[in-house]
């Protein structure tokens, strides 16, 4: 059984569809990456999966339990959360809450979360998190005392922190200057097989290596899915053909 | 002579102080309750409030003391504030509130505002509850966001205080004015400058501190 099984998912902003009906199956410990032009829906399809949007249609399910059905959408603010919860977000602009040491954003919800007889379980385990990202040294620092690439990886750790079924993220390095770009990257590849994991990006060599399964998204609507490597070296959609050439140009 | 006015200064000046803190420590949390009326979802809140908020900025604190002082016997035909300086003194500790609050509540508009939508967004993706993302990532970020301009604000009031007389609420002004009558000598009104300077000068060491406390993150 697929770890993850979206079903026809609309969204409508105003008078624009911007997800046209939108379906996949995603395995578990598999990564996928999802390609496509600005405004093909990427960013909203995750944005969906993590209910920071309300798809107007469809169903979400995640290990055969339904969390999101469009007929009879859930509108209970506790039960919201707790479906939220089994995806992880990682955001474009890192979104670290500033006031807070690089451990405190990883700990903090966690902490809010649980009660107090946990705590040094998972301060343990944040301390932990933070050395696999490679900032053991970094714990104490706030985020405007890192750099971009140090702040994703916190960021990661923080989305890692509260163990999601599915860890998304949202281009991840789009902020990044280049030369940091690879440093986060690394990180993203380590978690591979150990973790699902959905990346929008477009960075096609990465999702290519990276990823099992790759989805070209266009106008709303996936136009090819296929293993990574076939889809982005000989795509077979005329469309997806033009997108990876307009890349390399 | 002037022990004798500056003790009756000092005496004047404990009305203003009274005035003071006690505007701030309502003014303060009502602003707050204000804000997020005028900031709610529902139109029936957020219009009146929005339109209360016009009028209290649009007229002058002066003339709210007085609608406020003498409103309630003119419109009502009851004197709701007795004849005693406890009732003159509530009234106008009700209008500077008021007024107070709705600059206060615009400044905490602003500064929420000001914080990226990305703060919140962050926080949902957590699992963190609506009371928990205000109170756990905004709060210290809008503290931050506003000390400058509540502050302005602040030192305004002491000053604004002085408006209390025209209802014959007793603070340092009028007691410095007393002088001219009683002794014909109009020193010990300017003299009240002094008052004002230096107290408003240790707000603003209080504030300055504050905001070197907070400079610990952007």
């Amino acid at each position: 059984m697929p770890i993850l099984e979206v079903k026809n998912i609309k969204k409508k902003f105003e008078n624009t569809e911007v997800l046209k009906g939108i379906s996949f199956d995603l395995e578990e410990g598999q990564t996928l990456s999802i390609i496509g032009s600005s405004g093909s829906g990427k960013t909203t399809l995750l944005r969906c999966l993590n209910f920071l949007e309300t798809p107007d249609e469809g169903t979400i399910t995640v290990r055969g339990e339904k969390l999101f059905d469009g007929a009879s959408p859930v509108t209970d603010h506790k039960r919201l959360r707790d479906c939220g919860l089994h995806f992880g977000l990682v955001f474009q602009q890192f979104n670290l809450f500033p006031q807070y040491t690089a451990l405190e954003n990883v700990t903090l919800a966690p902490l809010l979360n649980s009660d107090t007889f946990s705590r040094e379980k998972i301060i343990e385990n944040g301390k932990h998190l933070l050395d696999d990202m490679g900032l053991a040294d970094r714990m104490f620092n706030y985020p405007h005392q890192l750099s971009g690439g140090q702040q994703q990886r916190v960021a990661i750790a923080r989305a890692l922190a509260l163990e999601p079924d599915i860890l998304c993220f949202d281009e991840p390095t789009s902020a990044l200057d280049p030369e940091l770009t690879g440093e986060v990257l690394r990180v993203i590849r380590s978690l591979a097989g150990n973790h699902t994991m959905i990346i929008v990006t477009h960075e096609m060599a990465f999702a290519r290596d990276v990823a099992d399964t790759a989805i070209f998204m266009d106008g709303g609507i996936i136009l090819e899915k296929g293993p990574a490597r076939e889809l982005i070296n000989s795509p077979r959609e005329e469309r997806t053909r033009q997108f990876l050439s307009s890349l390399n140009s | 002579m002037f022990w004798t006015v500056t003790s009756s200064l000092l005496e004047g000046f404990a009305g203003t102080l009274k005035l003071f803190f006690l505007t701030q420590i309502f003014a303060l949390p009502l602003g707050l309750i204000i804000c997020f009326g005028s900031m709610s979802r529902s139109a029936i809140i957020k219009y009146p409030i929005r339109l209360i908020i016009w009028i209290i900025r649009g007229t002058p604190l002066m003339l709210q003391l007085l609608v406020i002082y003498y409103g309630p016997g003119i419109f009502l035909g009851v004197n709701v504030w007795g004849t005693d300086n406890g009732g003159r003194f509530t009234a106008a500790l009700i209008a500077f509130v008021i007024n107070y609050a709705c600059y206060f509540s615009e400044i905490y508009r602003g500064g929420i505002q000001s914080i990226p939508v990305g703060q919140k967004e962050a926080g949902i993706v957590l699992g963190l509850t609506r009371r928990q993302i205000f109170f756990r990532i905004y709060l210290l970020q809008l503290v931050k966001r506003i000390v400058p301009p509540i502050s302005n604000e602040i030192i305004t009031l002491v000053k604004d205080t002085s408006l209390a007389r025209v209802i014959a609420v007793y603070e340092i002004i009028w007691n410095g004015q007393a002088f001219i009558k009683s002794s014909g000598i109009i020193w010990p009104l300017f003299y009240t400058g002094a008052f004002y300077l230096i107290f408003s000068g240790l707000l603003t060491v209080f504030f300055a501190s504050i905001e070197k406390k907070l400079s610990y993150f952007r």
